[in-house]
């Protein structure tokens, strides 16, 4: 399995790490178009998320929005210190402002995900 | 997350005409919020425009979707009133002396593409209806940070934020906001949440005391219900077709759908979330 990231439609990423487990952010292109960032909730870790459902929510000054599992799988870390530093989503979002890590249930769900031309082709890049 | 509220089913629907706008009877903050959820879901099903305007019975505070509730129980002017949250963000409105509205826009239309499409549309409409009754009044062009931690939505200053010129010098921002908005971006569905203030509340004071618009219009203006009306009508004519005002509750079809809704609303888990 390639470990280049991966796309979901509703612009959560994910990369399969070393460790088999598989790291999911926000897109840069998402954050900017969030603005203004405000909070953040996250799942607790062990939680069980489901590809296409929601894991958490974020919201800036004017909109609350979901965010979306891009796989299925049980919740190995989440990144507690983003909630107080969202910052770090604009200045690091495939880096530092990497949101929760996912013990997936299979591998093969990222193949269902967009790669990085076609994921620079949904958002007109 | 949901960035157009576009879905798998909304791609190739096309892109809705007109308004369809509901004027429900007060109800209480659980109910009012489950009610703004069906009329989102159905606004998705069926691909159109909707909106609902109400008010509030008893007189409520509604908080932000991730508000501390242990700010509200720390604000004596308002702790002992009935409270909910709301799924849209923003800062605690009390509700009593305004219009509130929950407008459904579906993922095929261009207006759920972005969330300061809809706020120019709605906020832009109003403004344009005020002016021609000669207030001066405009949309916020940048969040202030210092009002933003604010716990009262009308003591902040965001982007869309409608305010009409401080004309008597009383208050501290140098304008009166009197419409805020919020949105919920559900999956195929934008709700936009907005309070109206038609006019001062009599039992609040000190920082949670705000003029409405009934308070400013000037004799020969018209109506605050005159206004309204007018500031439907451009709504609708910004999305192309009539302006279509339904009878009977906005519900009628989804009373145990709301009933369901209403009992997480008002659950002490949703109220503490934060």
């Amino acid at each position: 399995m390639e470990k280049s990231r991966r796309y979901a439609k509703s612009h959560e990423w994910a990369r399969l790490e070393d460790d088999g487990s598989v790291t999911v952010g926000i897109s840069a292109y998402a954050v900017e178009a969030l603005t203004d960032l405000v909070f953040m909730q996250l799942p607790d870790v062990g939680a069980t998320v489901t590809a296409g459902e929601s894991f958490g929510e974020i919201e800036s000054v004017k909109a609350v929005s979901d965010l979306y599992a891009p796989i299925s799988g049980k919740v190995v870390a989440a990144n507690t210190e983003l909630p107080s530093q969202l910052e770090t989503l604009g200045s690091d979002p495939y880096g530092s402002g990497w949101v929760i890590r996912i013990q997936p249930d299979s591998v093969e769900q990222l193949e269902a995900l967009m790669n990085q031309e076609a994921y620079d082709e949904l958002i007109g890049g | 997350m949901k960035l157009s509220g576009s879905s798998k089913s909304s791609p190739n629907k096309k892109q809705p005409v007109g308004l369809h706008v509901w004027r429900d009877t007060p109800a209480a903050g659980g109910w009012n919020m489950a009610a703004d959820e069906a009329l989102a879901r159905r606004s998705e099903e069926t691909n159109r425009v909707l909106m609902r305007l109400y008010g509030w019975h008893p007189h409520t505070v509604s908080l932000g979707s991730f508000q501390r509730c242990v700010d509200f129980s720390e604000t004596p002017e308002v702790s002992h009133w009935p409270v909910v949250r709301r799924p849209s963000g923003g800062g605690a409105i009390i509700h009593g002396t305004d219009l509130t509205y929950g407008l459904a826009v579906p993922g095929s239309h261009d207006w759920s593409r972005g969330t300061e499409k809809l706020y120019a549309a709605v906020h832009g409409a109003l403004v344009e209806e005020l002016s021609v009754r000669h207030l001066r009044a405009r949309m916020v062009e940048a969040t202030s940070r210092e009002t933003e931690q604010s716990f009262y939505c009308f003591n902040r200053r965001a982007f869309g934020d409608l305010v009409i010129e401080d004309a008597s010098g009383t208050s501290p921002h140098g304008n009166h906001k009197i419409l805020g908005s919020s949105q919920r971006r559900l999956s195929g569905v934008v709700l936009q949440h907005g309070s109206l203030l038609l006019h001062r509340n009599p039992h609040i004071q000190g920082e949670g005391s705000h003029i409405g618009l009934g308070d400013v219009l000037q004799a020969g203006s018209g109506s605050v219900n005159d206004v309204v009306d007018g500031w439907l009508q451009r709504l609708a004519d910004r999305l192309n077709g009539d302006l279509i005002t339904e009878t009977g509750p906005s519900y009628e079809k989804e009373n145990d759908e709301i009933a369901r809704r209403t009992e997480r609303y008002e659950s002490v888990a949703w109220l503490h979330r934060r």
